[in-house]
């Protein structure tokens, strides 16, 4: 672990009192970050249905009653498959784009990178009717290929933007002394950029994922009960319960994403995760 | 590795066609039905500006606008003015990196779970016998339950707890890159910190500000789980009159408030990205 470093209090001449304050809002303000996720574990025990603070007594019911809901089973796997197969995708297609962003210069450059970065500023809801209307034309409705198609794009811009910034810091003597010693480029890409960027593709295919997993207006036109992934499943239960099943469900999915979370910092271990953030 | 022309296109094909054939086509597909009309329950697809002139003649389409606009001016106003201060405490009064780093993880966690989750933990938070009610009447600050949930209350508060991480990354990230030598520098020469930080660390630190709010007012004003759960049909923003017009079938009038969304959307970011490049020259 690196030395501590001393205190930048307006650079010297801090203010003890200023100091307690400001380290008391940042207390107060990790609180306020963790108090609903805290409360929904603390609800999924509860012993009533209905919300009241703090609940009359604990019990595992909301559990077992989940377990009883064949529906968010099935909604969680087809989450689970559509998460995996567009964050693929994504990758594939966004690691070719962003070598050809970072290493050849053309006319237009920052005017295709900006449109490929634009699905993060637009409204899901305009996509999520879009991609309806247009996979209904083509008579693609229900499954998972439009899930899959709609979400690819989606996290398109994601993993187009971490791998570049990762790309931009590669030193490119090594690749050019693979090349003088007789590699192809494709041999190239594969031993010597993929293993320089292993941490972008860990952090933009986890955050690709976890952004996929979250999708509820660009998908909720693209599903009709038989393929419901389960934000949506969720959300359309909340519509009309509000009992801590979907407590129990939270705290579930709060574990699973701390499980993955937890993998993905332990496999990109040794790679320098800072020099992934944009400038 | 350089690359020439002819390969870069070759690159870029997988990339550019998906975005061609699955976000061009649909937005286009869909907002053209705005210029198309819808009479009795039914589009029409003709050419006219009827669907346009309809919308704009009717007073509800500005409340909606108005709606969207103040819900993402509020919101915005809160992550800055809450993260900005968690931000500088993270960056200046925390010694040690691994406590920092700690406490950056904690404040960035919730943007792992699902975003209809979180909404969910507010609804139980702010309910009339949840624990914000709960402990204020028990303070005896309150004699009722305030009616925090289905208005605008409970969508402020639940957004804001949503978009804080995005504020509080840029405005660190642009913290922690500062040269702090300059505020040590008029610091020296007599400065209290007041004008240290209003006339040093702020200017200096305008990038961050800039980047977060262009995040956090673009995704405000598209928001759409947060307004339908927790407004209770109170707090109608153009997301959810885009939704409710496309399960009424009048995708005619959804495009045309689509659009509205989307020129918003694109004006913020120009905008701010203005301000941006502004900024940051300076």
């Amino acid at each position: 672990m690196a030395e501590a470093r001393p205190l930048i209090a307006e650079a010297r001449g801090a203010g003890a009192a200023r100091t307690a304050l400001l380290r008391a809002f940042l207390w107060i303000g990790v609180g306020f970050t963790l108090l609903p996720l805290a409360i929904v574990i603390v609800y999924s025990f509860s012993s009533v249905a209905y919300g009241v603070f703090p609940p009359p007594g604990f019990s595992l019911r909301w559990y077992a009653n989940l377990w009883a809901q064949a529906a968010f089973r099935g909604a969680f796997l087809r989450s689970l498959t559509v998460g995996v197969v567009a964050t693929a995708a994504a990758l594939a297609a966004g690691l070719l784009c962003a070598l050809a962003l970072v290493r050849s210069a053309f006319r237009g450059r920052e005017m295709l990178r900006a449109f490929l970065l634009s699905p993060i500023v637009m409204p899901k809801i305009v996509l999520g009717v879009g991609w309806f209307i247009f996979f209904a034309r083509l008579n693609m409705q229900g499954g998972l290929v439009p899930l899959i198609l709609a979400h690819t794009i989606i996290v398109l811009p994601f993993v187009v933007t971490i791998l570049a910034a990762n790309l931009v810091g590669l030193d490119p003597s090594l690749e050019e002394a693979a090349q003088d010693l007789g590699a192809s480029p494709a041999v190239t890409l594969w031993r010597v950029v993929l293993p320089q960027i292993r941490g972008g593709l860990l952090v933009s295919g986890l955050l690709a994922f976890i952004v996929s997993f979250d999708q509820v207006e660009s998908s909720i036109f693209l599903v009709r009960g038989e393929n419901n992934t389960l934000p949506i499943e969720m959300f359309l239960y909340m519509e009309k319960w509000q009992d801590p099943t979907i407590a129990a469900l939270s705290t579930l999915l709060i574990a699973f994403a701390g499980a993955l979370v937890a993998i993905v910092a332990l496999a990109a271990r040794g790679t320098d995760v800072r020099r992934l953030l944009p400038r | 590795m350089r690359i020439e022309g002819r390969t870069a296109l070759l690159l870029l094909t997988p990339a550019l066609g998906l975005m061609a054939v699955l976000y061009v086509v649909p937005l286009a597909v869909y907002l053209v039905n705005g210029l198309h009309a819808f009479r009795d329950g039914r589009i029409v697809p003709v050419w006219t500006l009827e669907t346009t002139r309809r919308f704009f003649a009717d007073p509800f389409s500005y409340r909606v606008i108005w709606a969207s606009l103040r819900l993402s001016f509020i919101v915005t106003a809160l992550t800055l003015g809450i993260g900005y201060p968690l931000a500088y405490a993270l960056h200046t009064r925390v010694a040690r990196p691994g406590a920092r780093v700690v406490t950056g993880l904690l404040l960035f966690s919730p943007l792992v779970v699902s975003v209809v989750v979180r909404t969910y933990g507010w609804l139980i938070l702010l309910a009339d016998r949840g624990l914000v009610n709960t402990l204020l009447r028990q303070a005896g600050l309150i004699q009722a339950p305030l009616g925090l949930l289905f208005n605008l209350t409970g969508v402020v508060v639940s957004l804001t707890h949503i978009l804080l991480p995005f504020a509080v990354f840029p405005i660190y990230s642009v913290l922690s890159r500062l040269d702090w030598t300059l505020a040590e520098a008029a610091r020296d020469l007599g400065a209290d910190w007041q004008q240290v930080f209003v006339r040093i660390t702020l200017p200096q630190s305008m990038p961050g500000v800039v980047a977060a709010s262009l995040i956090c007012f673009t995704l405000s004003l598209s928001a759409f789980v947060t307004p339908q759960l927790l407004g209770g049909g109170r707090v109608q923003v153009l997301p959810l009159d885009v939704y409710n017009s496309t399960v009424e079938i009048n995708w005619p009038e959804g495009a045309v408030a689509a659009t509205v969304l989307l020129v918003l959307s694109l004006a913020a970011v120009w905008t701010l990205g203005r301000a941006l490049r502004l900024v940051s020259a300076a």
